[in-house]
């Protein structure tokens, strides 16, 4: 089996690509496969068991944008037949209709779902994240750090409902997008490292059955910690 | 009515700053925040030395600024400096306003200014440098500096256009700030701790800027920093006209090179990064018109600040200070390797938490992933005691990079969490601490010395 990172040399911005290499530590012989930006992907071609993107700088954001459109009737085919995806951070945003940028033009999207983008290099957000992943028990911790956010609706087809934190945007109870097992989150960073229920969801999703996570009792610790932590009324949930 | 107001500004910060030494409050930024309060635009009026430096950069700032201080005031030319304070906009103005008269007459002809890169659009609008020098570029805090590209469009938009940049060409992220500014580069050249493939966790310069093909390195030192080219096109890292050669940590030395000039300088410590620090500080000193001869002669008196490191001997046991700056994957990586390179063995606390962000939220640990904690899987490496409101969280990286689950200790008060180390015999025991943590880790510091007088004693 194998896990798909897709163009790891950019998208990799605060500990993404840890989230395959855990889950490829998980057993089941699965394998890592970084596919460069001049690659076509190996989703294109032949099943792999996640396709896995991390956040990204600005102009990072265009030239995946560039890279991936080739594909996009693949990766659409992929999409309806229930290829996993995950995608984090604002690699998120290069999957809907547009991003608008700050001198008011806008960078088009691939158009996989309608939300759009709007880029404020002015003020970065950050915000902690508790939310649930419908039909999986126990919550998701996260983290926000991005310039700006996505709109539009995503009532239909969202990845994860808000406890606290905010969903595509501040105003949103509704967090991420999911098409079938395409899931895309503005979460950043090690997600599937720092949620143990998340990461048996996904390695449910790749056909991985009944396996240890890494070092999974350490793991629970550190997340029951910050779900205590993240529980707490008290904690201010925007930096 | 903008200058009254200026001048009324700078008196009330003048007169605060005897106040604070009177109550024991001096250090702070408390008379430049006083100043910008009743005068917003005070850094445009308050005169300024005729000739303005400034170091920036991620990581070495503060190391650079204060060699170059060093070496100025050490070769018989006072500085105005803001190492007292800090290095954003308050801490410049806190420096501004001691280098002028109540009249405002400047008393200084040169100032050494370190400036936080975020700060730098409050600034330089008004602090116009002459020279500026750029450490590097790393990641760094993820929430303030999001990623190194986006600090380099920081600086590129704020450093104004006259002045002239002393750049890291080993470093391309840097190395390509403020493009139509006129520049000199310095760097190391090939050293046999090189590779052509980078080990580390994070690499933010992996394709060619002009065609976005890989790059390939023809020596690479660790995460971008190295001598990079384009296979596919005529993309090359810049030539230094400051260069540092044979570098030998053994004998803590390396050779300076100007064309065909070369003079040997005494290095810091044994790290590479304070190889990087003191070529980047000869450079600019050089830049600012300093013979080797006096560089050298100040240099000879000059040692690292001690909040960076100290060592101390108790009994059998050395025990160390080290910075690790918390949320900042890289300086702990260097960190990390720089502590299990060390001969002989070792017991490591970590008190890198960031006390400031567990007062309201929680430290963002996503960093953790992007550092080489794998570095601390060492066998030479006895324990790791892990503390504070994260240390699940690095209890956990740790198992992840392959330590031992033996060697991890963990208790959630800092105290208690030195108490589970071994004190062995021999050992270097290590405190690696931040910036945030500094006050509590020199506590804890104090407790490991007591025990270990206390343990040499018996």
């Amino acid at each position: 089996m194998t896990i798909e990172v897709l163009y790891p040399e950019i998208c990799n911005l605060y500990g993404d690509v840890f989230n395959a290499e855990y889950l490829a530590r998980c057993g089941g012989g699965m394998q890592l496969h970084r596919t460069g930006l001049k690659d076509e992907p190996r989703f294109v071609r032949e099943d792999v068991a996640l396709v896995y993107m991390g956040g990204t700088t600005e102009q990072g954001q265009a030239l995946c944008i560039d890279a991936l459109r080739p594909y996009m009737d693949a990766l659409r085919r992929r999409v309806e037949e229930g290829q996993l995806f995950l995608v984090t951070g604002n690699a998120m945003e290069l999957f809907g209709s547009y991003i608008q940028l700050p001198d008011g033009s806008r960078l088009e999207g691939l158009g996989l779902y309608d939300t759009w983008a709007v880029r404020d290099m002015e003020r970065r957000y950050n915000s902690l994240f508790l939310g649930e992943l419908p039909g999986v028990e126990g919550a998701v911790t996260g983290y926000k750090s991005q310039f700006g956010h996505s709109y539009g609706s995503n009532e239909g087809n969202f990845l994860f409902a808000v406890q606290r934190g905010c969903g595509l945007n501040p105003d949103s109870r509704l967090e991420g997008v999911r098409i079938h097992n395409f899931m895309a989150t503005y979460l950043t960073g090690p997600l599937a490292v720092l949620n143990p229920p998340f990461a048996k969801h996904l390695l449910e999703l790749m056909g991985v059955q009944d396996t240890a996570l890494p070092c999974e009792s350490a793991a629970w610790d550190a997340y029951r910690a910050r779900l205590r932590e993240f529980e707490n009324p008290e904690l201010q949930f925007e930096y | 009515m903008g200058k009254l107001r200026f001048f009324i500004a700078l008196w009330a910060a003048k007169l605060s700053v005897p106040l604070l030494r009177v109550t024991r409050h001096n250090g702070t930024n408390f008379p430049g925040e006083l100043a910008l309060k009743l005068c917003p635009d005070f850094l445009k009026y308050v005169s300024k030395p005729g000739r303005i430096v400034t170091v920036t950069g991620t990581n070495g700032k503060t190391t650079v600024c204060n060699l170059v201080c060093d070496v100025l005031e050490k070769s018989g030319r006072p500085v105005l400096n803001n190492r007292a304070g800090s290095n954003i906009n308050s801490g410049i103005a806190t420096a501004m306003l001691t280098g002028v008269s109540v009249f405002n007459r400047a008393k200084f002809t040169t100032a050494v200014l370190e400036v936080d890169e975020r700060s730098s659009k409050r600034i330089y609008p008004y602090v116009c440098p002459d020279l500026t020098l750029i450490t590097n570029l790393f990641r760094d805090s993820i929430m303030r500096n999001a990623h190194p590209g986006y600090i380099a469009d920081f600086l590129t938009q704020s450093i104004p256009a006259k002045t002239r940049l002393v750049l890291n060409a080993d470093d391309l992220i840097s190395a390509r700030v403020a493009p139509d500014n006129e520049r000199v580069y310095f760097g190391i050249g090939p050293m046999d701790s090189d590779v052509t493939a980078c080990i580390n966790r994070t690499n933010d310069m992996q394709i060619c800027p002009n065609c976005h093909s890989a790059l390939k390195y023809e020596y690479l030192r660790y995460h971008h920093i190295g001598k990079a080219y384009c296979p596919d096109c005529n993309f090359r890292a810049p030539q230094s006209a400051y260069y540092a050669e044979q570098v030998d940590f053994d004998a803590r030395t390396l050779t300076f090179r100007e064309g065909e000039q070369t003079r040997q300088y005494a290095l810091l410590s044994d790290s590479i990064f304070n190889a990087y620090n003191l070529t980047a500080a000869v450079a600019l000193l050089r830049e600012l018109g300093l013979t080797h001869d006096e560089i050298s002669a100040a240099m000879a008196q000059t040692r690292l600040v001690a909040s960076r490191y100290n060592e101390e001997m108790i009994g059998t046991n050395k025990l160390i200070m080290h910075m690790s700056k918390e949320k900042n994957a890289l300086a702990c990586s260097r960190a990390f390797e720089y502590v299990s390179g060390q001969p002989g063995e070792k017991e490591i606390l970590l008190v890198m938490n960031c006390i400031g962000d567990e007062k309201h939220w929680s430290e963002n640990v996503s960093w953790l992933y992007d550092c080489d904690v794998e570095f601390l899987n060492h066998p030479d490496i006895r324990c790791i005691a892990v503390t504070g409101k994260r240390a699940w969280d690095y209890r956990q990286r740790l198992l992840l990079a392959g330590v031992p689950e033996e060697k991890v200790r963990l208790n959630e008060d800092p105290f208690a969490a030195a108490g589970l180390l071994d004190y062995a015999p021999n050992t270097s025991i290590y405190v690696l601490h931040g910036v945030d943590s500094l006050n509590l880790a020199n506590r804890v510091r104090a407790a490991i010395a007591d025990t270990l007088r206390k343990g040499a004693e018996q």
